[in-house]
């Protein structure tokens, strides 16, 4: 129970830090890093695969209608969601054991860093390809992408190290 | 039936995934160039007002900037004042001989609306404004918004508290634009990326044009008056076998700092709508 009032906490926090700070710093005008996904990465292994993809869903829906993206901040978590027990499984023998959340104390250092990064990449290019809605500029929509997952992924780390 | 169940139970996880993507990329297809709705964006009422919330905190360290704006403004209507002055004096001392050409503006029949923009993105590829003012306020679809004497966007959705603009940095919106000192007509286009410029289409090879000549509104739509600020000529070279120029604008209206904008309301939309609809019958 205080587990779930501390992921609850910790996703208004990141989300009051996406909306309020994050979106009004203008990163060159291109950079977008999208912190409120660490609230997804960091959810307990042992979770129900179905009840974690609505969690995704749900979050995504509210980033969508506070940045006007129609569905893709959605397919983003939704495929983030859906991936990330999968890249756990590989690196971690029992996730069930992890009841708590996901993070470097919890399931050692490489994998956590490895899954994170991944992830943190899958869900910017899905959002950066998804919201231009065409392949016009690809190589600006990479840049773009592997740029703000860098800036996201050490927010991240920074954030991990204060859970030891 | 028991292998159909057996392959579910097995799968149930991807199916679940494959369903949920679905739902997400029917509303991206249904809402990616312009959104439908209001309740799913920033003008929703509840994501609207906590932008409103956080915008009041926010506000106190801005106030500089806010000033600034307010001040030249102040100076322009100062000097504006001057100017009619001027020329009620003239009035006075040459008898009514009235010079209508000044009131011209006037007679172009806006009617000005503030509003504030709670939200605003800058970095996607279709970008979003929303205002502080909905139907309520008088604000209805295809309104044009302005900050000060330049051009910012066109209203695309409304509700009772909020609007979302689609602003000049969409790429899906073009806005009739017009080279100052010549006339020649073009549209503006965005590429994207970069949200201090636009690009200036269809001005012809034969016409004389050079950076940092001003481009207007043309005035061809009831959306704007002519003669807003679009921007100024950046960069215009010409294609060897081209028959255009490729021009890039740097916008006068600076949308990383957008506080205060003004929705303008043409009066005789309705009869406008009514003439050209008649034509269509």
């Amino acid at each position: 129970m205080n587990s779930t009032i501390k992921h609850i906490l910790r996703f208004v926090c990141l989300l009051a830090l996406q909306l309020l700070l994050i979106n009004n710093l203008h990163w060159l005008g291109a950079f977008h890093p999208y912190v409120y996904v660490l609230a997804l990465l960091m959810l307990p292994a042992s979770m129900p695969r179905w009840v974690e993809m609505f969690i995704g869903a749900a979050i995504g829906l509210l980033m969508d209608a506070c940045c006007t993206t129609a569905g893709v901040h959605m397919a983003a978590c939704v495929a983030v969601a859906y991936l990330r027990p999968l890249l756990l499984g590989q690196f971690v023998q029992d996730t069930q054991r992890i009841v708590t959340q996901v993070c470097t104390a919890t399931v050692g250092a490489r994998p956590f860093l490895l899954t994170v990064a991944t992830l943190i990449v899958v869900h910017h290019a899905l959002i950066c390809f998804l919201e231009a809605w065409s392949l016009e500029h690809f190589g600006w929509l990479l840049l773009t992408t592997l740029i703000s997952s860098a800036v996201t992924f050490v927010l991240a780390f920074l954030y991990d190290r204060t859970q030891q | 039936m028991r292998n159909l169940l057996q392959f579910i139970g097995k799968n149930i996880h991807l199916l679940l995934f494959i369903a949920l993507e679905v739902v997400a990329f029917l509303l991206i297809t249904h809402n990616v160039a312009y959104p439908r709705s209001t309740t799913l964006s920033a003008a929703n009422r509840i994501v609207a007002g906590m932008n409103e919330a956080g915008d009041n905190i926010v506000e106190y360290f801005r106030l500089r900037k806010d000033n600034e704006q307010l001040n030249n403004e102040v100076c322009l209507l100062r000097e504006q004042i001057q100017l009619l002055e001027n020329q009620i004096e003239k009035q006075n001392e040459y008898g009514l001989v009235c010079d209508t050409a000044q009131y011209e503006y006037a007679h172009l029949g806006y009617r000005i609306i503030p509003a504030k923009v709670v939200d605003i993105t800058t970095g996607q590829e279709h970008n979003y404004l929303t205002l502080n003012k909905g139907t309520r306020d008088g604000l209805k679809q295809g309104m044009g918004v302005v900050c000060g004497n330049n051009v910012v966007g066109v209203v695309s959705r409304v509700n009772e508290y909020f609007a979302l603009v689609v602003p000049i940095i969409h790429t899906n919106i073009n806005i009739s634009a017009r080279v100052k000192k010549n006339g020649q007509l073009g549209f503006t286009h965005w590429e994207g990326h970069n949200p201090r410029y636009v690009n200036l289409m269809e001005i012809g090879r034969h016409i004389m044009v050079e950076k940092g000549d001003s481009v207007i509104t043309s005035g061809m739509t009831a959306t704007f008056p002519e003669g807003m600020m679009i921007g100024i000529m950046d960069k215009v070279k010409l294609n060897e076998g081209g028959n255009y120029y490729d021009i890039r604008l740097r916008l006068c209206t600076d949308f990383r700092r957008l506080r205060y904008v003004q929705v303008l309301n043409y009066v005789y939309s309705t009869e406008l709508n009514q003439l050209t609809d008649e034509q269509y019958d």
